[in-house]
């Protein structure tokens, strides 16, 4: 009996064996390489559709800022379908993509989180703030183009890093070179996007382009 | 005296001929696994789906993993051995939770993940999860204000194996990084435990004292962190935590923490539950497996409105 299950074993096993492949253990340099081909590079992938893809949707699919405005204020979910993403995340609130040119009537760039209040309508009062860095708050740029999905993202991780990476583009390439002094009392020409706001909170436009005027 | 017996007696007859009675009538399973309840956050959510379970006609059976992948694999396997026909997980770790809900798919049961997600999709029909990079930036950009944008800070970090942890350290620095004045001079995992950050504080604060700001990963690290500084008689220290627990608001309302972030923990898991209903009754599966859900921002202005991580209207 003991020798026909040791038997069986031995048979068990060498059908087995052939399943069995040598594999090559990598080399730390191999595994690295490996490692650095398949890496998340979020600076990468937005550099690659910042001329391409983001600027020219953003462009075609901004509303006036006061259309916008009142579009949001009679149906949120509507304007959010024509300005906004809609294959967002359900309770994430709506981004929109607008445009706007206005005065200046007061900046703050003493904080980091540095902004602008603009007056659009021409009453002396803000309207809108606009964020000019160097530390930008929230992800509205990547939240309002309507060709980008979470679920495409390995993880939330991933998203967030692809989210930030949006607004470091903005500041390397044109809010970093904006001037800090005598912006009061100056025009400006804005095209970018704002999460709705809380109550009772003028719109944080983060933008994707800004010019500034006399 | 002897007809309380009686009655005794004859009312545990009743609950016999009931417990008999059932397999009768007895209605589809419903399997809810969570961390240990003494975390309210985790008791939030098996509360929560427990109470949508039983609404929709479905028996419950909770059970806890207390963060032990071995653990979740037991419960897991309970749960198929029960012939549960969902499975409703906030699981034990990213890595650990593939081959344990694999397994529970391979036997036909699929699992409606809530709070922590996986980095594998296809397995779990459904990962419904609080958009903890959003919660942890709201965290830290209030942080960032309350700082004055200044001053040496430390961070409480949870527990390494759940990606939560890592996703909120990383929503923190995310900004405060932008803030070079801004300096972290200890960063020290807590395990999410109330007594372990009550003693990595007293460490902290005995090495730093010159220390503004304490940032945690979560509510009861959060809370040990205070109780640790108003011992040594820090008051001036800022502390913001995670989560939105009522312990927390309680003490922000007493001017002790003076933020946090609210997971919305007991709709995420109804939301949950009611995806698992679709998903038995008719195989609907959600649009999309992963779903985010928005945290909130709690501070002194809102606190009144939060009870059990919901917000009254």
């Amino acid at each position: 009996m003991v020798r026909i299950r040791g038997a069986l074993v031995a048979l068990m096993l060498v059908a087995a064996l052939p399943g069995c492949k040598i594999i090559k253990t990598p080399t730390p340099e191999e595994k690295a390489a490996e490692a650095a081909k398949t890496a998340f590079d979020p600076a990468t992938k937005v550099d690659a559709i910042w001329q391409s893809q983001v600027l020219p949707d953003l462009e075609k699919r901004a509303g006036d800022f006061k259309v916008v405005k009142q579009a949001v204020a009679s149906n949120p979910d509507e304007a959010g379908a024509k300005y906004g993403n809609p294959r967002k995340q359900n309770s994430s609130p709506w981004t929109y993509a607008v445009k706007l040119s206005g005065k200046i009537v007061a900046a703050d760039t003493a904080s980091r989180a540095g902004t602008l209040d603009v007056d659009v309508d021409g009453d002396g009062k803000a309207d809108a703030k606009v964020q000019i860095g160097p530390a930008i708050r929230g992800t509205a740029l990547r939240d309002a183009l309507d060709f980008l999905d979470f679920n495409e993202f390995r993880n939330q991780i991933e998203w967030a890093q692809f989210g930030k990476a949006f607004n470091e583009k903005a500041n390397t390439s044109f809010l970093a070179a904006l001037p800090r002094d005598g912006l009061v009392g100056k025009t400006v020409t804005v095209t970018g996007a704002y999460p709705l706001p809380a109550s009772g909170q003028l719109p944080l436009i983060t933008p994707s382009a800004l010019a500034l005027g006399q | 005296m002897k007809l309380t017996r009686k009655l005794t007696v004859a009312a545990f007859a009743g609950v016999l001929a009931l417990g008999t009675a059932m397999p009768a009538f007895s209605a589809d399973l419903i399997a809810i696994i969570t961390p240990a309840h003494d975390n309210p956050f985790f008791k939030a959510e098996a509360v929560g789906a427990e109470a949508k379970a039983k609404e929709l006609g479905y028996e419950t059976l909770v059970m806890s993993h207390d963060d032990d992948a071995n653990k979740q694999s037991e419960v897991i396997d309970t749960a198929i051995g029960r012939g549960a026909k969902a499975i409703i997980l906030d699981n034990a770790g990213a890595d650990a939770t593939v081959a344990a809900i694999k397994k529970a798919k391979d036997a036909g049961i699929p699992s409606f993940l809530i709070d922590r997600e996986i980095n594998v999709t296809g397995i779990a029909v459904a990962q419904i999860v609080s958009n903890n990079y959003q919660g942890a930036q709201l965290g830290a950009q209030e942080f960032v204000k309350l700082m004055g944008e200044k001053g040496n800070y430390a961070e409480l970090v949870g527990r390494e194996a759940d990606t939560n942890a890592g996703i909120r350290s990383q929503g923190y620095h995310d900004v405060i990084d932008d803030y070079p004045d801004l300096k972290l001079v200890a960063k020290q995992s807590a395990n999410w435990s109330q007594t372990e950050a009550y003693a990595k504080m007293e460490t902290i604060l005995q090495a730093n004292p010159d220390i503004k700001g304490v940032i945690s990963g979560n509510d009861t690290m959060a809370m040990g962190a205070i109780a640790a500084l108003q011992a040594a008689g820090r008051k001036d220290v800022i502390v913001v935590g995670f989560d939105g627990s009522n312990d927390v608001r309680d003490s922000i309302k007493a001017g002790g923490i003076k933020a946090t972030v609210m997971q919305p923990a007991y709709a995420q898991a109804q939301i949950a539950v009611e995806q698992a209903d679709a998903y038995i009754k008719n195989k609907t599966v959600p649009k999309d497996e992963k779903q985010l859900m928005d945290c909130v921002l709690i501070n002194a202005d809102n606190a009144d409105k939060l009870e059990t991580f919901a917000l009254k209207k």
